[in-house]
């Protein structure tokens, strides 16, 4: 671009004396950005400007400035106290530059609206932090427990191999309280060691147990509560050394000394 | 506060236009006083050229002073000099006063002529400006551009009124005030 011409064409004189729009002003800025030769004919035309102002001019009477310095007094003041700061913001905040204030409420509008979205997602994601380090350790505890179950598995499987167990099937009584009842017992004689093994029993309600019973020589004992839910899992009962029949009865909640024989379940002998 | 003179002994202060404006925003008493040192004999001479009546153009005067401490927190340094944004709010309040109702019912506007001849009345002050000087001044500029600096600088006209009131294309009024205030410029170290 012409850089001389627009220079002479007397646009910068224009924008000195503040006679250009918006739009015309920010030309003028950018081009003195982009061309030191108009920000230096700027500068020099300004300093024209005020060399002719100060020398052209009377000095304004010393009642001006008396007055001028009393009517901005209770700013200095206010300035000169910390409390004073807070109120001078206010002053800024009130002034009439509409569009500064416009634009700094836009922006606090958006600052604001960001700060909530962002703190409610903080919060979202945070909750789900939450929510996942539970389950992370709800699942932990899962895992110890099947390793539990697993390592107890093995333990039982470990002793019906290298054990001695005879395998004794208990069928539904004469009472048939349950047609399909169907249980094993696996008894260790030697180790005295008894496991259980339920193929299906019914769901009892809470008031009530099954009851496995060893009779010997000395009558029925009771060699524990057998869980029914857990189908087709061995259980370790109590320990027997002597049996001749082994028995399930249903039995008050946590079991009783004696089987109650109306409720026999199912039954099998020792062959 | 006093914060920007910390440290200073030089009874003739310098202060750069950044200092001046940080030490305003502050409320600063010594910066409003350094300002008022500096700017305002150039301020008020925007003001009294378009405004004849001395108490009137004082009275302006104060209020543009008070206006530029007061909105020095919305002048951007990066839309203009410090002194031009003063000299603006200056002559807009010049010129919105001499076109209300109170002054353009009873008073004159300026022309240069005036302005010279109440700069010869006054007395008294140290920093009488010699009204000879201004005069020789004015003298350098040719018809066309007395004129313009006439209606612009004494009369408070925009330069696209001058173009409209009297016919002059808007690129000659411009390519005049840029002549105009080249001769200005030359020739202001004579007064």
């Amino acid at each position: 671009m012409d850089i001389q011409s627009y220079i002479a064409s007397g646009k910068l004189e224009l924008f000195l004396l503040g006679e250009l729009n918006e739009r015309e002003r920010e030309e003028v800025l950018a081009l003195a950005r982009k061309y030191p030769e108009i920000q230096k004919e700027l500068d020099a035309l300004e300093e024209t400007m005020f060399a002719f102002d100060q020398k052209t001019g009377p000095v304004p009477s010393s009642k001006v400035k008396d007055k001028i310095f009393a009517s901005l007094e209770s700013e200095f003041k206010a300035a000169e106290t910390p409390k004073g700061r807070a109120s001078e913001t206010k002053v800024v905040s009130l002034s009439p530059w509409k569009s500064y204030a416009a634009a700094a409420s836009i922006v606090a509008v958006l600052a604001s609206a960001a700060a909530i979205f962002y703190a409610t997602k903080y919060y979202e994601k945070d909750q789900q932090f939450t929510a996942l380090l539970q389950e992370q350790s709800v699942m932990a505890d899962n895992l110890n427990q099947v390793k539990f179950e697993y390592e107890q598995k093995d333990v039982i499987v470990e002793k019906l191999v290298a054990g001695d167990f005879k395998r004794v099937e208990l069928k539904v009584g004469g009472l048939e309280i349950q047609k399909d009842a169907e249980v094993d017992v696996f008894w260790d004689k030697n180790a005295q060691e008894v496991f259980i093994a339920v193929n299906n029993l019914n769901e009892l309600s809470d008031e009530y147990d099954y009851q496995l019973w060893a009779i010997g020589s000395n009558g029925p004992i009771g060699i524990g509560l057998v869980t029914s839910g857990q189908k087709l899992t061995f259980q370790q009962m109590n320990s027997v050394s002597d049996a001749g029949v082994f028995a399930i009865t249903i039995e008050p909640k946590g079991g009783s000394q004696k089987p109650t024989l109306d409720k026999l379940v199912v039954i099998g002998d020792v062959t | 506060m006093g914060f920007i003179f910390k440290g200073v002994t030089t009874t003739k202060l310098l202060l750069q236009e950044e200092q001046i404006i940080a030490g305003l925003r502050a409320k600063d008493r010594k910066t409003t006083e350094y300002l008022y040192e500096k700017y305002s004999r150039a301020l008020y001479a925007v003001i009294s050229r378009i405004i004849t009546d001395q108490d009137i153009a004082e009275e302006v005067f104060h209020d543009s002073f008070i206006k530029i401490t007061r909105k020095i927190d919305s002048y951007e340094e990066s839309k203009g000099r410090l002194y031009t944004w003063m000299a603006n709010i200056c002559r807009n309040s010049a010129i919105d006063k001499l076109r209300s109702k109170e002054l353009s019912q009873s008073a004159k506007t300026n022309t240069i002529d005036d302005f010279v001849y109440e700069l010869e009345s006054q007395s008294g002050t140290m920093d009488h400006v010699d009204g000879i000087g201004v005069k020789e001044l004015m003298n350098q500029l040719n018809d066309d551009q007395k004129f313009i600096i006439e209606y612009i600088y004494f009369k408070g006209y925009t330069h696209s009124e001058v173009s409209e009131e009297f016919d002059i294309p808007l690129g000659t009024v411009k390519s005049r005030v840029r002549a105009a205030i080249q001769v200005l410029k030359k020739n202001l170290d004579k007064i």
